[in-house]
């Protein structure tokens, strides 16, 4: 378990920002703390919105940890609505 | 006293160009504070100012803009003009003052670097007096927030500003040592006095004055005025240097330069002037819109002088410089706004009713796209969150340019084809850009720039401790005296549903 740096975008966003996470952390996980510094501050929140995560163009299963997907320092995250 | 006139003897007086017998030309000029690009000593020779004028002249028309200058300020400062300026031109005034002034002292450096190493006579003499205009930028410029320190204690920034790792400042001397502080005599000609100085600080100077004289800052307009008639002699070293490269067939060393310094230019002034002009100037006193002037005193003017010279427009301009004249300062204003604590003047956010409805007329479609984000700010602020209008981290930052990574922005206005960075890995470590340009100036000079950690970078690398917002913002020299807050008191956010402030 280590300390993770990415860069997240979230759709609606103006800006790609730092986000750490921990390398064991699952996508869903890295999903989260993404949102969290954007949506219901920058992005509306939607109730029932439903989130999917991209990695170089294609949608990660967001059950799989940092780590096991393979991820390297600052890769980027895109957060965008299904 | 002379009794010719002055056309009679300067050019023989001015023309001191010799060939050396006793010290070789390498170690006179070495390449490394002035590159020759292979042109002979002799062809520099042909190095010819369009404004001349001597010392003595110097001196007396010095002296009666100081005299001037300096005697508004002594009248003003006793005044209470600067109290009741509007809040958020005072923040532009702040703004300006810490990101410019000791820069014009650093400035200095590099015009006396062209006044020993310029390859003419001619050349020396005109830097000569572009180091003394630069020496009496950063002192006036120093001087009128020092003046008026009792009444804004945060205009302390116009000296320390450069002292700090605040990341404006990192931007600021990134961009200018750059140009001219860490640059050769020859590039430093054409990328600070052509580039630079003969575009882009019009902008600033010029647009600010006449915005200034509007609002009512006499102090202001009438300073920066008087610099930029300084601006206009000594910025003319670039064209005689570029036509010496021209002429012996290096155009493409004119060219580069160009493209690269203008690109870097753009972006400082999009931050600087960009969030000035559209949002923190009062609405009724908004002579033009910052697109408006970007095409008025650059598009116009500075591809006009391109041509003239027989070189392109830099090869960006169509695909990246021109679409990012409709979104890139609005994403910059927006994030200056919201990472205010990072920055040492109150960041006006600019978006009233009225003033939306300005910004959606200069650029159709800011509502459907900042708009919104803002939108969600005013929501927050309204029911009292306002720790949600706050950051809990940092946004990404170029590595050349030194300024937030918004390129979702751009995609979101359909002018980028991906919100994503532009990326180099080299030797194991990330660099991140904000466009390709800027990419583009890594890899053309990366031995120049590999070495450089951006603000982001000395975060990752543990230089910044404790390694969490407090920690950063200490690292920046931002006291909480010091950090920005709104500068409305967020009365902005309450406007369109005249509900009360709470």
């Amino acid at each position: 378990m280590a300390l993770f740096p990415l860069q997240g975008v979230v759709e609606g966003d103006f800006v790609v920002l730092l986000v750490p996470v921990d390398d064991g952390d699952s996508m869903a996980d890295v999903g989260a703390k993404i949102r969290s510094h954007v949506v219901g501050v920058r992005v509306p929140e939607e109730p029932g919105a439903s989130w999917a995560l991209r990695v170089n163009g294609s949608v990660v299963d967001d059950r799989i940890t940092v780590r096991d997907l393979g991820l390297a320092p600052l890769d980027l995250v895109e957060v965008v609505r299904r | 006293m002379p009794t010719l006139s002055r056309s009679e003897w300067y050019d023989l007086t001015r023309d001191m160009n010799w060939t050396p017998r006793y010290a070789r030309e390498d170690d006179i000029w070495p390449e490394a504070q002035s590159r020759s690009f292979g042109i002979p000593a002799s062809a520099w020779w042909t190095w010819d100012e369009p404004y001349k004028l001597t010392y003595r002249e110097y001196v007396h028309n010095q002296v009666d803009k100081d005299a001037g200058v300096y005697a508004v300020n002594s009248v003003i400062a006793r005044s209470k003009l600067f109290e009741g300026l509007d809040p958020g031109w005072r923040s532009a005034i702040v703004a300006h003052y810490g990101a410019i002034a000791i820069g014009e002292y650093l400035a200095a450096l590099g015009e006396s670097r062209m006044g020993r190493f310029g390859r003419a006579a001619a050349w020396r003499n005109m830097a000569t007096f572009g180091t003394l205009d630069e020496t009496r930028h950063g002192q006036i410029q120093a001087y009128f927030p020092y003046s008026a320190l009792a009444k804004e204690p945060r205009l302390d920034w116009a000296h320390k500003t450069f002292h700090t790792n605040e990341w404006g400042a990192i931007a600021a001397r990134s961009l200018f040592d750059d140009m001219f502080t860490a640059n050769d005599a020859v590039s430093t000609a054409i990328q600070l006095t052509f580039t630079f100085e003969t575009g882009f600080t019009n902008l600033q100077f010029l647009g600010m004055a006449a915005d200034a004289m509007k609002v009512g800052d006499v102090d202001f307009s009438s300073l920066i005025s008087s610099i930029q008639t300084d601006e206009a002699r000594h910025a003319q070293q670039g064209e005689p240097t570029m036509k010496v490269l021209i002429d012996n067939g290096r155009a493409d060393v004119a060219q580069r330069m160009i493209d690269h310094m203008f690109w870097r230019s753009w972006h400082i002034f999009a931050l600087l002037t960009g969030l000035s002009m559209d949002y923190y100037t009062p609405l009724e006193y908004r002579q033009h819109s910052f697109k408006e002037f970007m095409h008025e005193w650059i598009i116009k003017q500075f591809l006009d002088q391109f041509r003239d010279l027989g070189l392109e427009a830099p090869w960006y301009w169509e695909e990246h410089f021109l679409p990012e004249l409709d979104w890139y300062h609005h994403a910059i204003h927006l994030g200056v706004w919201f990472w205010r604590p990072t920055v040492w003047w109150n960041p006006d956010a600019g978006i009233s009713p009225e003033e939306r409805d300005w910004l959606e007329e200069k650029y159709p479609g800011w509502n459907d796209t900042f708009g919104r984000n803002w939108d969600v700010i005013i929501d927050n602020v309204r029911s009292g969150h306002i720790e949600a209008t706050l950051p809990q981290t940092f946004p990404m930052v170029c590595n050349i340019c030194q300024i937030p990574i918004c390129t979702p922005s751009g995609h979101r206005a359909g002018k980028l084809q991906s919100p994503a960075p532009l990326v180099v890995d080299l030797d194991g470590r990330r660099y991140n850009f904000c466009s390709e340009p800027c990419k583009w100036i890594f890899e053309t000079n990366t031995e120049r720039f590999r070495g450089h950690l951006g603000i982001v970078d000395r975060f990752l690398s543990g230089l910044i401790q404790p390694a969490t917002l407090e920690g950063a913002l200490a690292y920046m020299g931002l006291s909480p005296e010091e950090m920005g807050t709104d500068a409305d008191e967020y009365r902005w956010a309450f406007a369109a549903a005249g509900v009360e402030a709470r």
